[in-house]
């Protein structure tokens, strides 16, 4: 019998947290568990893990503490625990675990350190000033398909701060050739990020896959933002005719299929 | 002689007035304008009435016909679904608070211009709407300034000022009709160009200055002008008119407000 392992992973926003946790859930020999607590069931980790690991068994957060109490032998429980959510967080409770923080190169003291029981580099971003937390504006985007155009607007204005200032985005958007997309961006380093989910195509109407964005940054203007996203998706008009296309050219994009079978980076 | 040439001022009283201060020290013996007087900036009658009030020749732009007969755009007027809904708010706003007379004036304004062997169009011989890009397919560029009968064809529109050299264009035209042998004819096309004077009240260039060119007659030279102007006061006079917020944030970063051409091979169809 092998007692599962909790292994807590923390750190400030954008430093790596989900990167580091990813490189560790290609270890399919124990069962693999992940949870992502404080923001309920629209995390976006939480989704982006679920798509792109199908063996991670991802734990919603009202069954978090139900699991966590029946895991099986050898399993492996990774918990990321957001900027948002305080290091004694009662989701660790009595439970024994291994503390590794994910941390900035240049951050060589902070509450991370007192922490953690193992200190791994992350990116070498700015760290918030810890006395203003910033403001998290989550919302999911299920059911929506966005113009690929107005996207590429949306975010830029985004994430160069037309809505207020903002340090970093992630999100999972569905476009109109049924492929779905994580983006990331995090202040201090270059570009957005775009990446495409390994899922079938959905060309049935509306997804109904979860799809949705997080925003973390400071004076953020949220009914702007909401509205100028809803400026962006694709009517029930638009999407049949877009799916249509698809299914009569199924290689209708296949000029991008190389570009989008990995990680590329979109804007410079 | 030297003629200044500006388009696309988009109800920027700031830019405008700017750059006629620019063309005044550049010592310009003439001023053209390529239309676009109105749209996205919060003072298309001011604009107007001062284009009226000094006389300069302007050709009819996309945005002053749309004002004049409604939208009815071609799809590459819009290159997303966001450019669209915006630009359809500013068509909202200004044909609100648009003056009848400045209305009557812009129905006035002809589709091109010329000056000897000098064409003036907003976006090409063809259309106010349609874009002439820099990268546009030669032959195609070729054609719209045969098709003027012009030198040199002036042009705005795409927002960003440039020059296009077309030379050594070799034209090979072959005939065939009934009952006639084919013949065919080859001949050689003198240095054509095509000039983009850029904007005035909404550049897309990376920064908020406004831009128009100057042209010498006497020796073909075309010169690209860059001027600054208190772009934070059109900037909070877009706010105090109610115009969205956004339509500022990108004027004072040069992104201009929604319009875009991306296809340098569309025709144009309005």
């Amino acid at each position: 019998m092998t007692a599962p392992s909790l292994i807590a992973v923390a750190g400030p926003c954008g430093s790596g947290k989900t990167t580091w946790i990813s490189q560790h859930l290609d270890d399919r020999t124990r069962p693999l568990f992940y949870l992502d607590p404080g923001l309920g069931n629209i995390s976006v980790d939480l989704a982006k893990i679920g798509y792109r690991f199908p063996w991670v068994q991802v734990i919603l957060e009202q069954q978090a503490q139900f699991t966590l109490s029946t895991l099986p032998d050898g399993a492996v429980v990774y918990v990321e625990l957001g900027f948002h959510m305080d290091l004694g967080s009662l989701f660790l409770g009595g439970l024994p675990c291994h503390r590794v923080t994910v941390l900035p190169p240049s951050l060589q003291d902070s509450e991370w350190h007192n922490w953690a029981d193992e200190v791994v580099p992350g990116c070498a971003i700015a760290v918030l000033d810890a006395a203003k937390l910033p403001e998290l504006w989550c919302t999911p985007l299920t059911g929506r398909v966005f113009d690929p155009p107005s996207l590429d607007d949306i975010l830029i204005e985004l994430t160069k701060g037309a809505y207020g200032h903002v340090h970093r985005v992630k999100g999972i958007f569905e476009l109109p050739g049924g492929r779905a997309f994580y983006v990331d961006f995090v202040e201090g380093l270059p570009g957005i990020e775009y990446t495409e989910l390994n899922l079938p195509r959905w060309l049935d109407g509306r997804p109904e896959r979860f799809s949705g964005i997080e925003v973390v940054g400071g004076n953020l203007d949220q009914d702007v933002i909401a509205q100028t996203l809803l400026d962006g998706c694709l009517s029930d008009e638009a999407i049949a005719h877009y799916q249509e296309q698809y299914k009569a050219y199924p290689n209708l994009d296949s000029v991008t299929d190389g570009e989008t079978d990995s990680e590329k980076e979109m804007f410079a | 002689m030297k003629l200044a040439v500006m388009s696309c001022i988009h109800g920027n009283y700031e830019a405008l007035n700017a750059v006629l201060c620019d063309i005044d020290a550049q010592k310009a013996d003439r001023i053209y304008c390529l239309g676009d007087l109105v749209g996205y900036g919060p003072h298309p009658n001011a604009v107007v009435e001062l284009i009226r009030s000094l006389d300069i020749p302007t050709c009819q732009g996309c945005w002053d016909e749309d004002i004049v007969d409604g939208l009815n755009a071609c799809e590459c007027s819009y290159p997303s679904q966001l450019a669209e809904k915006r630009g359809r708010m500013a068509h909202e706003w200004t044909n609100k608070v648009i003056h009848p007379e400045v209305r009557e004036y812009l129905a006035t304004l002809p589709m091109t211009l010329r000056l000897d062997n000098l064409c003036f169009v907003h976006g090409s011989p063809n259309s106010q709407h349609e874009y002439l890009l820099p990268s546009m397919d030669g032959f195609a560029a070729l054609e719209r300034v045969l098709s003027a009968d012009a030198e040199v064809l002036f042009c705005g529109h795409t927002h960003v000022p440039y020059v296009r050299n077309l030379e050594d264009c070799d034209l090979r035209v072959r005939v065939q009709q009934p009952s006639k042998n084919e013949s065919e004819n080859q001949f050689r096309v003198p240095l054509k160009r095509i000039v983009n004077a850029g904007s005035v009240g909404e550049p897309r260039h990376g920064r908020p200055n406004a831009t128009y060119v100057v042209y010498d007659t006497d020796t073909t030279q075309v010169t690209l002008r860059e001027v600054p102007y208190d772009y934070e006061k059109t900037c909070a006079d877009i706010i105090e008119k109610g115009l969205p917020p956004i339509f500022a944030w990108r004027l004072a970063r040069g992104m201009e407000f929604a319009e875009r051409a991306d296809d340098p091979s569309h025709v144009c169809q309005r």
